[in-house]
């Protein structure tokens, strides 16, 4: 089958971060949520993205990752743009050049470098924490912590059925294209998306019929056919994490040295420079992203 | 005469899982053929079908329609001239209503207006839609649902329709309609490959059958030849109609009938044979 399919799922692997029980991973990825959204250091989330990109590298899943990626990262580019003619900083702002009839401010070229780094470091270590796991331990794994069984359960469903909806978007627009569909605007996107609504919604209705019939919501105990067991590593691991992330997050909100907005500071030339590559950025990848639906 | 679906030493591979689902198939079908794609699940019949369509390119050998090679053809401008009835409906049906749903193939391919009309007429005549053409396709039942997609096909006017599964979950005055379907494409001289498992529909309608067992074609003969051979059926899991079954019992165990018996028709007629007559 051919389609755009984009593995937002796990990517099978014998690396240690794939043999990992998924707590120690998934406390890892909530420190560093944590840690990012605590700061705005350009270094501290520039490390955090660096240390997790190593990790990609580490358990193969680049391919997979880079696909997830090359599209994520381009969007984010534009809140360079954005922040850099309207920062989300307080009053008052410095003028450090004039791009077209916009001022570009020194608080919005670092906070957009800031913001752009705070999501690909998230979504790198959110990506390698999916990318590794498979859905069932995810599940058991929460299950072992107290996880209430149903809101586990919708969690990992949701996983479930993104890889799903996806293969079910590339059938559908295959369907559409023997039709003669011709692949341009909101027009092509129309006929594919509405099959792949209702199928997502009649597939939400069997599913909860087919819950019921075997007994989801009965009161008890429940067992799992699936263990999952903490190595001491795993301990480890997840010791190390709880410490590091909790550590940095408590030095990032106490040092106010840490806020650099302020004391650095950027040239015309280098201010243009990105604000214009940022732009291009985002202008080539929308026009390949059209290219690629139209050719598809 | 050239044939309308040529193919030369075909190979596919899915990048995904790195399976190879077709290998070394090489086959010609003529204009006007009415073909059944039959073996287990899994053999590559869909796989081999999709690329008359451009649904999949071949990871190696060529696969021509009318002469044309497929490989640079997008599946948009195969589609004029092939046309694929998915398995599940609910995969091609987005419009409003019927009667729009039924309109968007030939608009795509640039019919003029008045001939869009007369073709979703002639269809909705055809498949006994009246009642439902302003009706949401999302709001009438499955069986009814997977004879609009077909209609949906029907009125595109491809010369080859390649239909999936056309009976599965069907009752049978919707199998009935599938069938009048076929036999009249075949008297419009369209060309017909039938992906199924539906062995009665197959003995019925069909004059030739590719049976496919682990990513090949085994055997490309006529039903009659196809279900008489025991060694193919039971290696591809496949079982003929109860009706040939018993032909082929009576011939094998009492050197009785003299045919292989695709129908209940066809028994009733040797019935009235006077040389069978005794033997059955």
């Amino acid at each position: 089958m051919q389609g755009i399919v984009i593995p937002i799922s796990m990517v099978p692997g014998n690396s240690a971060i794939h043999r990992m029980n998924p707590l120690p991973k998934l406390l890892w990825t909530f420190g560093i949520l944590a840690l990012s959204f605590s700061t705005r250091n350009i270094a501290v989330l520039g490390i955090a993205f660096a240390i997790g990109l190593l990790l990609v590298f580490y358990s193969r899943i680049t391919s997979a990752y880079l696909r997830v990626a090359l599209i994520l990262f381009p969007i984010s580019l534009t809140l360079i743009t954005l922040q850099s003619i309207a920062p989300a900083f307080p009053r008052p702002w410095t003028t450090i050049a004039a791009f077209g009839p916009f001022n570009i401010y020194q608080e919005g070229i670092y906070s957009g470098i800031s913001l752009l780094l705070r999501i690909m470091a998230m979504t790198t270590w959110a990506m390698v924490t999916i990318m590794t796991s498979h859905p069932s331990d995810i599940f058991t794994s929460l299950k072992k912590i107290g996880m209430p069984y149903v809101l586990n359960f919708i969690l990992v469903m949701t996983l479930q059925l993104i890889p799903i909806l996806q293969n079910e978007f590339g059938t559908v627009l295959n369907a559409q294209k023997s039709r003669a569909m011709k692949g341009s605007g909101f027009g092509a996107i129309l006929p594919s998306m509405v099959p792949v609504f209702v199928g997502a919604i009649e597939r939400v209705q069997q599913l909860s019929i087919s819950l019921e019939s075997r007994a989801f919501g009965s009161t008890g105990q429940k067992s799992s056919f699936r263990q999952v067991r903490m190595a001491f590593s795993d301990y480890f691991v997840m010791a190390l994490g709880f410490v590091t992330t909790g550590l940095a997050t408590y030095w990032v909100i106490i040092d106010k040295s840490l806020d650099w907005s302020k004391s650095m500071t950027f040239s015309p030339i280098f201010a243009v420079s990105l604000v214009l590559s940022a732009t291009i950025g985002f202008l080539v990848f929308v026009i390949f992203a059209i290219r690629a639906a139209l050719s598809a | 005469m050239e044939p309308i679906i040529k193919v030369e030493n075909l190979w596919h591979t899915y990048p995904t899982g790195n399976i190879t689902a077709l290998r070394e198939v090489s086959l010609n079908i003529n204009r006007g053929e009415l073909i059944g794609v039959i073996g287990q699940n899994g053999s590559g019949k869909t796989t081999l079908v999709k690329h008359f369509i451009g649904l999949l390119k071949p990871t190696r050998g060529k696969v021509f329609i009318d002469g044309e090679d497929t490989e640079p053809l997008k599946v948009q401008q195969l589609a004029a001239k092939v046309g694929y009835v998915y398995q599940n409906p609910n995969h091609q049906l987005f419009a409003r209503t019927v009667q729009e749903e039924l309109e968007f193939g030939p608009n795509n391919l640039g019919v003029p207006k008045e001939e869009v009309q007369e073709r979703v007429e002639q269809a909705i005549k055809f498949f006994g839609l009246e009642e439902l053409r302003y009706l949401h396709p999302y709001r009438i039942g499955f069986p009814l649902r997977k004879l609009v997609g077909m209609a949906t096909i029907y009125t595109m006017k491809p010369d080859i329709f390649i239909l999936d599964e056309p009976t599965t979950g069907q009752d049978n005055i919707t199998t009935q309609k599938v069938y009048r379907l076929i036999k009249k494409l075949r008297d419009e001289g369209a060309t017909v490959l039938c992906v199924a498992h539906d062995m009665i529909l197959l003995s019925e309608v069909v004059d030739r059958m590719l049976v496919l067992r682990d990513s090949e074609v085994i055997m490309d003969a006529s039903p009659r030849e196809v279900f008489s051979n025991n060694e193919i059926m039971a290696s591809t899991h496949l079982a003929p109609p109860q009706i040939t079954s018993l032909s082929l019992n009576l011939r094998k165990n009492k050197n009785k009938l003299d045919d292989v018996v695709l129908s209940v028709d066809e028994m009733l007629a040797l019935s009235k044979d006077s040389n069978q007559k005794e033997k059955i």
